[in-house]
């Protein structure tokens, strides 16, 4: 991996990035109204290096590892190219073109939350900032 | 020739005589079908000086070799004419379900000429054709022609339609199959209705399609069919149809409003996008014949003042014309503007934009209620659009009917040079809903140097841009910055060829996406078995662009003519373009470069036309 020393570093950067952006309310009702289970599978890179949103029902929860429940949609990437996206450093429509993001499921949600990624990139960065990752952030 | 028949349909309306004849076999690997072979046979029987309504000009249909083919993707077809919108060549592509049902019949296309004394109806059948006279469909609108059609010659039966707009002779009259897929760009109803031509049916009973390899070709489009119903992207356009990413596009500043003057309106976003569509008011999906993707929608409106029965419902680009670019955001009235314009037969995209070029005129002052023939136009109000300037555009109706029929360059021409900044347009035709200056620059350089003018669908420079295409095989493995003219010449030199094939082999610009390369040299070669490498074929889609580019010097359009309106080049003033400027000339400096293309006629070297064998119509077309 270019940008994590073990697999538990991206866990708990994405899961805290999701936590605060729970606390924008933009976000949050974004978040809400993807309504689907969605499992971020980063297994590629060890296997317990993923998590799941679950925003169905009106609340939004993030976990590690992969859900009980069967996701509304996967999204199979590696966690160097999570970071670049969650950076918003990844064009989505590229990755997913050239296959460096592999979906499952029904897209429609992610769709409605993709402009809103330039402000998530944003809370991302101040979440490496503050875990003592500042090396990590991409200029 | 396999994948095709080998036979075209000849009609000459006014005296009622139908005819078969072969079209030289090299046409058809030169030129493929659809738009760059309607484009051969034009130059062959056709009269650059005839006016494009008159009784002896060419309408041309024509259908790719993919046709009747069970591709998903592959049911498109393509008309072709002098357009009376723009007053150059022009051609636009329809999907639906007839081009497999003329193929099946044993034709290639139809090539209509004359003009018909009372209004006819053009009827085929297996290897036969016949005009039969049926004037009291003169009148009516696409849905009752329609139905009256099928109630005569069977449900089975497929069918091509003119509204009342087209027989106005409405320059931006369409043409529509089985009341639902449209050839909407550039008028060519109106060269149907001046032919009296109300109608087109064809029913076959054969289904044969003989291609080059049975078994090369059955496992190709196996594989091509799993994958696009698999796709990601088309999967979502299933869900929620074309506009599944208008929020989106809203929010790159890619969706036009209030005719261009703003490239963002967050509010609008969610009220039009595609699943608020699915969520509100859609009933189930449908497709063009042997497609997976379904991004066609059924709505149905039960209450309101928009209420409209179960019955086709609105695309992208009717959504955005009727909504954001004239100010409204309320998305069952696109639904019913939408549903009136395929019933009077006008293509929403021009139909739209003319009218948004009415409402900035109106509240500048540039027209006023006198003109306007007492109506009130201001932005938004969706209920006069629907109510009075729909009919009254379609009827021709009045000193505003006459006006705006014309289309919005037209009427800026006969209000007043000051309205002719309200234009949004390339040679004469109407901007579609993508506005390049968020939606990407190389669409800039696209729309101007399209033959047809403004056109999204001339090219996949948008999808190009936006990162859906990858073709190594062809140089293009790079990614673009839309907001940059970064590498855009260099990809639209790609994206003129490809447009040209997709527009010739008659193949879906979404279902195409999922194709590679490699993969649409095996399609041609095991279907029409052309034993193409990638640069034969990439070379002819580059012939085609050329030979259409003749075809248009001759109609007097010359270098200075590729270009779009200056709005499009006024850095946008709010959303993510805000204040960034397109290179528009160092664009189309460097994409003539690559393409040989005189500065200032704007169509290749001689010796370009050597290497891309056009000797021949060259001579033909400049010589003539």
């Amino acid at each position: 991996m270019e940008f994590w020393k073990d697999e538990t570093e991206p866990i708990k950067a994405f899961i805290e990035l999701f936590n605060r952006a729970k606390q924008d309310t933009e976000l949050y009702e974004g978040l809400k109204k993807v309504n689907q289970l969605i499992w971020f599978d980063y297994t590629e890179n060890g296997p317990n290096c993923s998590f799941y949103v679950d925003c169905r029902g009106g609340e939004v929860k993030v976990s590690p590892g992969k859900p009980d429940d069967q996701p509304d949609l996967t999204m199979s990437l590696s966690a160097d190219d999570a970071h670049r996206s969650w950076s918003n450093k990844l064009n989505p429509v590229m990755a997913i073109t050239r296959k460096k993001i592999r979906i499952k499921g029904s897209a429609t949600g992610l769709l409605k939350l993709a402009p809103k990624l330039k402000k998530v990139a944003t809370i991302y960065n101040v979440t490496l900032k503050d875990l003592g990752w500042e090396s990590k952030i991409i200029s | 020739m396999k994948g095709s028949t080998g036979h075209f349909l000849s009609v000459n309306l006014s005296d009622g005589s139908t005819n078969s004849f072969c079209p030289p076999i090299d046409y058809y690997s030169r030129f493929i079908g659809g738009a760059g072979f309607a484009a051969r046979l034009f130059v062959e029987r056709g009269n650059f000086e005839t006016d494009p309504l008159a009784p002896d000009a060419l309408l041309i249909f024509s259908l790719g070799p993919f046709a009747g083919l069970r591709l998903s993707g592959a049911s498109r077809f393509s008309a072709a004419a002098c357009s009376p919108l723009t007053g150059h060549w022009a051609d636009s592509s329809c999907g639906g379900n007839f081009a497999p049902e003329l193929k099946f019949a044993g034709f290639d296309g139809i090539l209509i000429s004359g003009k018909a004394e009372k209004p006819s109806v053009l009827v085929i059948s297996d290897h036969t054709a016949k005009v039969e006279t049926y004037p009291e469909l003169w009148g009516l609108g696409v849905e009752k022609t329609t139905a009256a059609l099928k109630h005569k010659f069977g449900k089975a039966s497929k069918t091509l339609v003119i509204g009342p707009a087209g027989e106005n002779l409405v320059k931006f009259a369409c043409i529509i199959n089985d009341g639902h897929s449209a050839f909407g760009r550039a008028g060519l109803g109106a060269v149907m209705g001046s032919k009296g031509l109300k109608a087109i049916v064809v029913r076959a009973k054969d289904r044969n399609f003989i291609v080059e390899d049975p078994i090369a070709c059955r496992k190709l489009v196996s594989e091509l069919n799993s994958r696009i119903k698999e796709s990601v992207t088309l999967s979502v356009m299933r869900e929620n149809g074309t506009a599944a990413n208008l929020e989106g596009g809203v929010h790159l500043g890619d969706v036009p409003i209030r005719n261009f003057t703003s490239n963002f309106w967050e509010e609008m976003a969610e009220a039009l996008t595609g699943s608020t569509l699915s969520e509100k008011y859609l009933k189930r999906r449908a497709n063009c014949d042997f497609c997976s993707v379904a991004c066609k929608r059924i709505v149905e409106i039960t209450e309101g003042p928009f209420a409209i029965p179960k019955g086709p419902g609105p695309e992208y680009e009717t959504i955005v014309s009727f909504g954001s670019l004239i100010g409204s955001m309320d998305l069952a009235a696109t639904c019913k503007a939408g549903k009136m314009c395929n019933d009077l037969g006008m293509d929403t995209i021009s139909c739209g934009a003319t009218i948004a070029w009415a409402l900035e005129a109106f509240e500048n002052g540039d027209i006023g209620v006198e003109e306007c023939d007492g109506l009130q136009l201001k932005w938004g109000d969706i209920n006069t659009i629907i109510n009075h300037l729909l009919p009254t555009i379609a009827e021709k109706r009045g000193g505003l009917g006459e006006l705006l029929a014309g289309g919005s360059v037209a009427a800026a021409r006969k209000t007043g040079s000051k309205t002719r900044e309200y234009n949004v347009h390339a040679k004469g035709l109407e901007a579609p809903m993508h506005d390049p200056r968020g939606g990407g620059h190389g669409l800039a350089l696209t729309y101007a140097v399209s033959h047809r003018g403004a056109c999204h669908v001339s090219s996949p420079m948008l999808f190009m841009e936006m990162g859906a295409c990858y073709y190594p095989e062809i140089g293009f493995d790079y990614e673009l910055d839309p907001l940059s003219s970064e590498n855009k010449a260099e990809s639209a030199v790609l994206a003129m060829a490809l447009g040209s094939l997709e527009n010739s082999a008659c193949l879906c610009q979404f279902a195409d996406r999922e194709i590679t390369i490699p993969e649409w040299v095996a399609l041609f070669n095991s279907v029409a078995g052309f034993n193409w490498e990638i640069h034969d074929m990439m070379k002819a889609g580059r012939r085609i662009f050329y030979l259409q580019r003749l075809m248009n010097h001759r109609y007097g359009l010359r270098a200075e003519d590729d270009k779009i309106s200056s709005r499009l080049l006024t850095p946008a003033v709010d959303g993510a373009p805000e204040g960034i400027k397109i290179e528009f000339d160092k664009m189309k400096t460097k994409f003539y470069n690559l393409m040989d293309l005189d500065p200032e006629t704007g169509i290749p070297s001689s010796k370009t036309l050597v290497d891309y064998n056009l000797e021949t119509e060259a001579d033909i077309i400049l010589k003539g």
